[in-house]
């Protein structure tokens, strides 16, 4: 039963496992499930194990049981849609331009965003002649199913349960709020810098050891002796480098200033320093980088166990990475190119991380993120790239 | 199971249900499926599991999750200290040969233990790491533990009711999904939260109530705060207006906002707020 909505949900996305479909024959054996607005929400409950897939659900119910169309329904899908093209624009510009009908030169010279915006336009346009007709972008399973034959008010049996029907509740999309990856909240960010905790014992002793215990008590022929610890306590020291200069890393700002804020919080021992595209003699304890340099051959002092994090673009002219005076300031010229300085910090600190805004997609595009890339492992900075990162760091070399 | 089929679950004196929720929650138990609930704050997460309890007049037992917790903590202690002590001094009742005596259930092992069918409530998982998660769904689904020291089996004498709650914005690992049903919670809309102060406050100044959920959506949707206030700051809030003598209901509307501390507990949100609020009441 059901057999069509389940792998329309597993088409679209919806991670559902053939186990909890079998639990939802189950409960629909065991007559728990009587009208549509039961099943609704039992469906979901046992099949949808998260709320970003409740809008997702939503629009497939709605399809399902009521012939809302699934692709046309508004901008989500279009968005998606629109970032497949992309994706299949960096792949094959040729096929993308020749099915759009353009020129394949003209789209070349726009950025990803321009490109993000033009295809959602495009789409818009050719919504009413393109009926379900997205089968080369590669999504797949947008092509519009049957009517299944439900007729809106026909199942339900135990009467007025509630003032809507639950094609109704689906087609309201309640759930839209939560759906899709979203920006990188302080809550995200915390949840994945969560694993990132070095626990060593610190302060008085005041934990018993038994096993201590019981060894030292044997010892003194069952003369009880207490032996104590200390409690274990987090003391990660983490250092965070920002490149807050110039207009490449504009766009960012917002999601730095988040992590930069939640690190603040998070650890005790947290030291932030800024730079500007990339490192050379200094990092700069203020974000004017004027005040307060710091060598960076000073930070051999440092604790090695240190984690290291450095958030930038790491895009940049070439000669700025590998010249010898490529500072754009006149008074870090001391001779080092930065990428000696950034390969010494790389063995200074073994725990280290490079954390990239720019998506990863892109990275192939500028040669010296390609660059850097080799001399620190490097993330995406987003929830799947932070939490790499995390596990990166906390890795026992 | 005669008997089950009275044991529905209908919402409780002061937990105000949805429909929807009360039908998870039954299919939850028909299936003997643990219940993960997930939401904001304050949208009465931990409360549904009081409620519960309440409705099917069942004990509670509440297991809260703790990030440096074992699994074997939840399940139960083996009391070496006082089985030593009792070796050395030999002076309590207690048989020291006996290791049976020195062992105390946990909360999840009282569970097992209870003669009757109690509702567990296992809060804040997502607290604990994954393998915490990921090993106690196995006790859960099995519904048994063994005790090392004593190579005794525990088996589940009753399966209790199980409520999990997490406030986690990341998804909890895919077997333990896989083996709950699911449910979010979502923030209540004024029509809901309108019956949760009914409940809450019997016979309150129906121009105080309604006047007082308007100013507290309006608050809510100011930008860039950092902890929206819930329900229970709101219910504080209508305490501290309805004791105080010299408020008038329809302060409210010109935005005379008092006691604000009630309802934002950080100081950068309180300081927005009343900038906010004295702004908008010189025009």
């Amino acid at each position: 039963m059901f057999l069509k909505f389940f792998y329309t949900l597993k088409e679209i996305g919806i991670p559902v496992s053939p186990t909890s479909f079998l639990t939802l024959q189950k409960a629909l054996h065991q007559g728990i499930i009587n009208n549509l607005d039961d099943f609704y929400t039992c469906a979901r409950s046992i099949l949808v194990k998260s709320e970003r897939y409740f809008d997702l659900y939503d629009q497939v119910f709605a399809h399902h049981f009521e012939g809302v169309p699934l692709p046309e329904n508004d901008g989500f899908e279009v968005d998606e849609i629109a970032r497949g093209m992309l994706e299949e624009w960096l792949k094959d510009p040729k096929r993308v331009a020749d099915a759009l009908g353009v020129n394949e030169d003209e789209l070349k010279k726009m950025s990803p965003e321009e490109l993000i915006e033009y295809f959602k336009e495009r789409l818009k346009d050719q919504k009413e002649e393109h009926h379900g007709g997205y089968k080369w972008i590669g999504t797949g399973g947008y092509s519009p199913v049957g009517h299944s034959g439900y007729h809106p008010g026909g199942m339900r049996v135990g009467g007025e349960s509630r003032n809507k029907s639950a094609v109704k509740v689906a087609n309201e999309r309640r759930y839209k709020d939560y759906s899709t990856a979203g920006p990188l909240t302080q809550a995200k960010i915390g949840e994945a810098l969560k694993r990132m905790r070095n626990m060593i014992p610190a302060g008085p002793k005041d934990r018993i050891n038994i096993d201590d215990t019981i060894r030292e008590t044997l010892r003194n022929a069952g003369e009880i002796e207490l032996i104590f610890d200390r409690a274990l306590k987090d003391r990660l020291k983490v250092i965070l480098a920002i490149d807050n200069g110039g207009w490449s890393m504009d766009p960012y700002i917002h999601v730095v200033q988040t992590l930069f804020d939640y690190a603040r919080s998070q650890f005790k021992e947290v030291k932030t320093y800024f730079f500007h595209n990339t490192i050379y003699d200094y990092l700069w304890e203020d974000t004017a980088r004027y005040k307060k340099p710091k060598k960076i051959i000073e930070f051999s002092k440092l604790d090695p166990e240190t984690r290291l994090v450095i958030v930038g673009d790491a895009s940049m002219a070439p000669y700025e990475l590998m010249a010898h005076d490529g500072s754009i300031h006149i008074s870090e010229r001391s001779g080092r190119p930065s990428i000696d300085q950034l390969q010494y910090l790389a063995k200074t600190f073994p725990h280290c991380v490079w954390l990239n805004p720019v998506s990863e997609s892109m990275w192939g595009y500028t040669h010296t993120i390609m660059t850097i890339s080799k001399i620190f492992p490097m993330f995406e900075l987003s929830l799947d790239g932070l939490e790499k990162a995390v596990t990166r760091l906390m890795a026992k070399s | 199971m005669q008997q089950e089929s009275k044991n529905e679950f209908q919402g409780a004196g002061k937990y105000i249900l949805d429909q929807e929720l009360a039908s998870i929650v039954n299919i939850s138990m028909k299936l003997e499926m643990p219940l993960l609930l997930k939401g904001e704050p304050g949208t009465g997460k931990t409360m549904l599991a009081h409620a519960i309890a309440e409705s099917l007049a069942m004990p509670l037992i509440i297991l809260n999750v703790k990030s440096s917790m074992k699994l074997i903590d939840a399940l139960y202690q083996y009391d070496t200290l006082t089985r030593l002590n009792d070796s050395r001094f030999g002076d309590s009742k207690r048989d020291v040969s006996n290791i049976d005596e020195y062992i105390k259930m946990g909360k999840i092992g009282q569970a097992f233990c209870a003669d009757r069918r109690t509702v567990l409530l296992i809060d804040e998982i997502d607290k604990a790491d994954t393998d915490f998660q990921d090993d106690m769904l196995d006790v859960l689904d099995q519904m048994q533990f063994d005790i090392i020291e004593t190579d005794r089996t525990i088996k589940a004498k009753h399966r209790p009711v199980i409520i999990i709650t997490s406030n986690a914005k990341k998804d909890l690992s895919d077997p333990f999904l896989g083996r709950c049903n699911f449910h979010h919670i979502a923030f209540p809309d004024p029509k809901m939260m309108r019956k949760i102060i009914n409940v809450h406050f019997e016979g309150i100044d129906v121009k105080l109530a309604e006047n007082a959920i308007d100013a507290f959506y309006v608050v809510r949707e100011i930008d860039s705060i950092e902890k929206k206030p819930a329900t229970r700051e709101l219910i504080n809030w209508i305490r501290a207006l309805s004791v105080d003598p010299d408020f008038r209901a329809k302060d409210l509307i010109t935005n005379q906002l008092p006691y604000l501390g009630v309802l934002f507990k950080k100081s950068p949100d309180y300081e927005r707020v009343k900038n906010i609020a004295t702004r908008r009441k010189m025009f």
